[in-house]
Formats: structure tokens, sequence, C-alpha cells
């Protein structure tokens, strides 16, 4: 065999390789939404379980269509700002977006992409869960799965985007431009939609309990396992021989992810823990701790991503009772683990790894940089979701009636009943009519 | 004919409708028509539920 066959083989084997790599993280993080789903239909009451869960399902189904009709033309023509560059690859109707057997990354690139897309919109599914209208939240979800967060992407998590080439920006496991937009969009929804009825008694918050705890712990914990899907999604397979990369072009490799993840997933989880004693906090921190070392994965000590992870994890629960404190009912903690672990990760970066050169003549990590962009991630987030949700509101289309949510949403809108012969989701309704309500149940 | 290709020789984008930009736009504005009827039905599911229950 000759050499030039020999070459030929190698960098074809290569090639099947990074297809594989991110096949296999695709599947993974399609566990992420099979935890979102058991975690939200455990977080509802017995009334909204089958709702919240179609909610989740459609979510996916939503966001990879848009994904491919808009948002991977997003992100490859917005890496300079607002102004779009020439993308045209990536629009739908071009010969790169479909089979082709010469084009062995594209698609398995627009895959993954797809999937951080729906993992920013399971991320708002579950803080509005019991009384948005199921059509408002799957637009808010298209807009910021398939828009907002690849816009935030093309500028902080691609390799020409404008907040490395300004600002050094670090943020290798996305915790600013996945989870802090999320985290900070679905907040403007949550001020838009406000409380579910009985949440505030005299301005004071109520605990509603979730009807199946034990579910929404395993949701959890799939969700972790996910994680390791969209982390490796994050680090970049290269050909020839420059191995792996980050997103930002310097070296790396996945051992370096795999120290940080286990130590921030450790690390989260004790630190909410010790804050919080209560379950739904202490596997919630698990997320709260990887998401809070994710953008420096690469680079921290792991004893360091530990003890930085405990922090954000007990933090955390503080944070989830301060915002109940400011009158916003988000149902699942999203706000405490996304939008504070995502920009808390993000300046932790700044903190901790300021002076790490770029490549090239790329400026350096720095805490000026990452604070700017901690501002810039939360703001991004945070304007379109409550923009939109503001106009939503106003046309009253936002919010199910109250009527409904007081009879619960799986009677009114969900051809099926979650608990048939178990628990009887019918009669527990039934209890909370008021007199003459019962002939409204059909 | 869907196929773009007479042979698998050079073959590059082999998708149904690669060389058509007919097909093409068909294919995707239905696929565009689907995602928003989804929309005005679950609208419209919505108001008819919620008008059931009032």
């Amino acid at each position: 065999m000759s050499v030039e066959t020999l070459q030929s083989t190698f960098e074809m084997h290569q090639s099947m390789n990074v297809e594989v790599f991110y096949w296999w993280c695709t599947a993974i993080m399609f566990m992420i939404h099979a935890g979102f789903l058991a975690y939200e239909i455990g977080a509802s009451r017995v009334k909204n379980a089958l709702t919240s869960g179609m909610k989740n399902i459609l979510t996916l189904s939503v966001i990879i269509p848009t994904f491919y009709f808009f948002g991977w033309w997003i992100y490859n023509a917005f890496p300079n700002g607002l102004i779009p560059t020439d993308a045209s690859a990536a629009l739908p109707w071009s010969l790169s977006m479909g089979p082709d057997v010469k084009d062995m990354g594209t698609g398995i690139f627009f895959a993954a992409f797809a999937l951080f897309g729906a993992t920013t919109g399971s991320i708002l599914s579950g803080a509005v869960i019991e009384r948005i209208r199921l059509s408002a939240f799957l637009i808010l979800a298209a807009v910021l799965g398939s828009a907002v967060w690849i816009l935030a992407g093309a500028w902080g998590w691609h390799p020409d985007g404008w907040m490395l080439k300004d600002l050094g920006y670090h943020d290798v496991g996305a915790s600013g431009v996945v989870h802090a937009v999320a985290g900070f969009f679905a907040l403007g929804v949550l001020m838009n939609l406000g409380a579910r009825v009985g949440k505030f008694k005299d301005g004071v918050a109520m605990y509603i309990p979730p009807h199946n705890l034990p579910m929404s712990l395993i949701g959890l914990m799939m969700i972790i396992v996910g994680f390791f899907g969209f982390l490796g999604g994050c680090i970049i397979f290269n050909g020839g021989d420059t191995g792996w990369t980050t997103i930002y072009g310097n070296p790396t490799n996945l051992s370096a992810f795999a120290f940080n993840t286990l130590m921030g997933f450790a690390g989260g989880v004790l630190g909410a823990y010790m804050t919080s004693r209560e379950p739904f906090w202490t596997m919630s921190g698990g997320l709260g701790g990887i998401i809070s070392v994710a953008a420096g994965l690469d680079l921290y000590y792991p004893g360091l991503a530990f003890v930085l992870a405990a922090s954000g994890g007990a933090l955390m629960p503080m944070i989830g009772r301060l915002v109940d404190k400011l009158g916003v009912d988000d149902a699942v903690g999203a706000i405490a683990v996304h939008a504070f672990c995502g920009v808390y990760g993000v300046v932790l970066v700044g903190v901790f790894c300021a002076g790490y050169p770029n490549v090239g003549d790329l400026p350096p990590i720095s805490l000026s940089g990452q604070l700017t962009a901690a501002v810039i991630m939360a703001l991004t987030g945070f304007i379109p979701g409550w923009g939109i949700s503001f106009v939503m509101k106003k046309m009253n289309a936002l919010r199910v009636p109250p009527e409904v949510e007081v009879l619960g949403l799986d009677l009114v809108e969900i051809p099926a009943k979650p608990y048939p012969e178990t628990v009887p989701a019918y009669a527990v309704v039934e209890n909370t009519l008021q007199p003459g309500q019962e002939k409204q149940l059909v | 004919m869907s196929s773009p290709i007479t042979t698998w020789e050079g073959a590059s984008a082999v998708f149904t409708f690669a060389d058509s930009p007919m097909g093409i736009a068909i294919s995707l504005a239905a696929a565009v028509g689907i995602y928003l009827y989804l929309n005005l039905s679950i609208m419209k599911h919505e108001k008819d539920s919620f008008d059931k229950h009032k």
C-alpha cells in the first residue's frame, strides 16, 4: 500500500471519528431532555403533570426544525455583531444543509448545536410550568432556542466571534451562552407571566410541593448524564495533527473536561446540601456546580473547580429564596441554577484565569472582559424574553385563564390522565372546586 | 425523478431535489407550513378548551 493510500485511509477514518464523536454527543444530549421531562412532570402538581410533559416533548420538536430554518444560519452569519456576514452555506436551501457524501461535518455540527438550543428551551420550560399557554411557550422556546442563544453563541462561542476578538472571552462549557442567556430569558418571561395562583399570600412565598419529588430527582440525575454529551459537544475534534481544542482554538482534551466536570458536580451537590438540606436543591446543586465551572473546564485545577462549584451550589438555594422574596415564581429554580450559576461561571473565569493567553493575536482572558461579557449575556437573554412576553401579555396570549389554572391544565387541554388507577387526579381536582363547578368537568 | 445523480462516481450532494431548486423550495415551504400550522392549531385547541371550561 502506498504512502498516499495510507494517508487517504487515515484521513477518512479521522473524519469518520469526528462524526462518530459528535453523533454520540448528540445522542447523549437527548438524555438532558428525558431528564427535563421527568423533572418537570415531577415538579408539577398532579393536575398539570401531563401538560408539563407535553410542553417538554414539543419543545424539542419545535426547536429542531426552527434551528434548521434559521438557527444555524444565525450562528454562521453574526459573529461580528448585528450585521450579518455571508453565510449562505448555512441557509436551509443550501446544498450543504442535507446529505452530502463529501461533507462529514456540517450535519453533525448542526445536530449538536440544535440540541444545545433545545436545552435552552427546556431551561425556560421548567420555570413557567402550570400557568403558561402552550402556544405562547412554544413561540418563546423557538425564539430562545433558535435565535437568541445562538446569536450569543455567534458572538461568544465562535472562533471569529467579536467577544473573543475584543474581550478575550472564555466560556468553553457555555456557562454564559447557554445557561445565563436562557436563565435571564426565563426571568424576563416570568416577570410578565406572574406567579401561579396561591404561590404568594400577603406577599409571602408559599411552598407548592412537587407531586412526585423522586421523579424530579431522577430527572435531574438524567440531565447530569446528558451533560456529558453536552460538554463533549463543546470541545472541537480537529483533523490533522491538531488534536482536541476548545471552540476558541486553544489546546485542551477530554481529560481536562473529565477532571473538572466530575469535581464540579460533586462540589455543587455538597455546597447545595450544606445550605439547603433539601433534596430538590441538593440534586440541582450538581447542575449548578457544573455550570459554575463550565466556562473554565479546560483551565481550572480540579481542587479549585470543586471549591468554586461548592460555592456556586451553596449560593444557589439562597438565590432561589431571593427570587421568591422578589415575588418571582420560578417553579423549578431555573433562575438560581442557570441564570445565577451561568453568570457566576463566566465571572469566575475572569477572577481565576485572568492572564491566560488566547491563540494568535487575540486578547488574553481578563476580569474586565469576563464581567463585560457576563452583562452582555444577561441582557441578551433578558431583553427579548421580557419584551416578547410583554407583547404576548398585552395581547392576552401569554397565560391561561385563571379558572383553567384552578381546574388544572390536564383536565382542560389533555385528552389523557396521568395516573388513572393509582392517584385519582380527577378527585384531587374535584376537591378544590367551588360549588357548581363540578358540571364543568366532562 | 427526485434523484440529483445518475452515478455515485464523483457524487457530492445526493439528497432528493439537490439539483432542483423548485423541489427544495416546495419541501421547505411545506416544512415551514407544518410548523406554522402547529402553532395555529394549538391556539385553536386552547381557545376551544378554555371556552368549554369557562
